[in-house]
């Protein structure tokens, strides 16, 4: 059964169909949500609500493009509002004097560790590390990764390369072995 | 290693499944069938213009109230998430608060510093955004205060003092006070 086949059945009444497409795209979204909000609490929220806002718009969905590339798309908007969210809150406690932290939004220790793929994912900017992500987490070609993300494709290209080299810069450890 | 290599390495860490738990994917459904229930999505209207100029005035016109349409059927999802249950409404300043059917519940904060010039209160029930929420200084007691209306559960807050400005960000002079988790349940207070 095609998800255009499901599709057709959801929109005929078969709400619980909807559970084909969640069972058949929910890990590739949780690797893809998961690496670019970097915990899986923002993850799984983030998910859940591109999974209810396809629920919602599937009558609008025209079969013009892949069902998993029209769902990418709506993923990556709400991965952007959480960021978006997370950011203002950053940056408001950035500037917060550390004894009066109260007991959230510690500083992240340094204890001298090499940090792993997913802390390093973390220090990315937010465009190179949603490009990488989609490039491989999701294995899109450049021309969907234009469609889902509405930046060029040398643009996207260009990210994917620096997010190479930032990377090879924070994983110093890993680049020697 | 060499930059193949590396980002060889890379790709396949990215591409590596990542845990998850048979409970979130429940709660998808769980979400689609309230909204099933609400509104079940719909076959939209088949539509389409042609080329640029061959469609006639009373096409356009037609376009026009079908685009209308879509516009406000796009809208109320978000209008139905609003419970239409309000029992009774409050003001609050010059705000119009609907008190809902245990949905919401009434929190006064209290700030002690007469000196400050502004105070505000951020938190995720707004954004982060310091202009969203003022507080009110009380001219007998010099304390400022305000009343949110919030959701049950956990809400993260800080107070801004003298420092926010639009946006969420902060300026130099302004000072911030965080603090822990503010519980909001019927039992609390």
């Amino acid at each position: 059964m095609t998800d255009r086949d499901i599709i057709l059945q959801v929109l005929a009444g078969d709400a619980e169909a909807f559970a084909l497409l969640v069972d058949r795209h929910y890990d590739r979204c949780a690797r893809v949500a998961f690496r670019i909000l970097g915990n899986r609490e923002d993850a799984e929220e983030a998910i859940q609500d591109a999974f209810l806002r396809a629920y919602r718009a599937l009558g609008s969905y025209e079969n013009r493009e892949h069902f998993s590339a029209w769902l990418t798309r709506i993923l990556i908007n709400q991965c952007r509002s959480v960021l978006s969210k997370v950011r203002r809150s950053e940056a408001l406690f950035i500037e917060l004097e550390p004894g009066l932290m109260g007991g959230f939004a510690a500083q992240e220790a340094d204890d001298g560790s090499w940090p792993d793929l997913e802390r390093a994912l973390a220090r990315l900017p937010a465009d190179q590390r949603e490009a990488i992500v989609l490039r491989f987490a999701d294995d899109l070609t450049y021309e969907q990764m234009a469609r889902v993300t509405g930046a060029g494709e040398s643009a996207l290209k260009m990210r994917v390369q620096r997010a190479f080299a930032r990377l090879r810069a924070l994983l110093p450890e890993v680049s020697r072995v | 290693m060499s930059d193949v290599n590396f980002e060889g390495r890379v790709q396949r860490a990215l591409r590596a499944p990542v845990p998850t738990s048979a409970a979130a994917r429940d709660a998808i459904m769980q979400r689609v069938r309230e909204a099933a229930r609400d509104e079940p999505p719909t076959r939209a209207l088949p539509f389409h213009i042609g080329r640029a100029g061959r469609h006639s005035l009373i096409g356009v016109a037609l376009a026009a109230g079908i685009g209308s349409i879509t516009a406000l059927s796009s809208l109320a999802p978000a209008l139905r998430d609003v419970p239409l249950r309000a029992t009774s409404s409050i003001v609050l300043g010059d705000t119009v608060v609907d008190r809902l059917r245990d949905t919401l519940r009434l929190v006064r904060l209290i700030f002690d510093e007469p000196a400050a010039r502004r105070v505000a209160v951020v938190g995720d029930f707004n954004g982060w955004r310091s202009s969203a929420t003022p507080m009110v200084r009380d001219a007998r007691t010099g304390q400022w205060i305000v009343t949110l209306a919030l959701h049950d559960g956990e809400h993260r807050y800080a107070i801004v003092v003298n420092g926010g400005r639009s946006g969420g960000a902060l300026s130099g002079v302004g000072r911030v006070r965080a603090y822990p988790v503010l519980h909001v349940a019927r039992d609390a207070y």
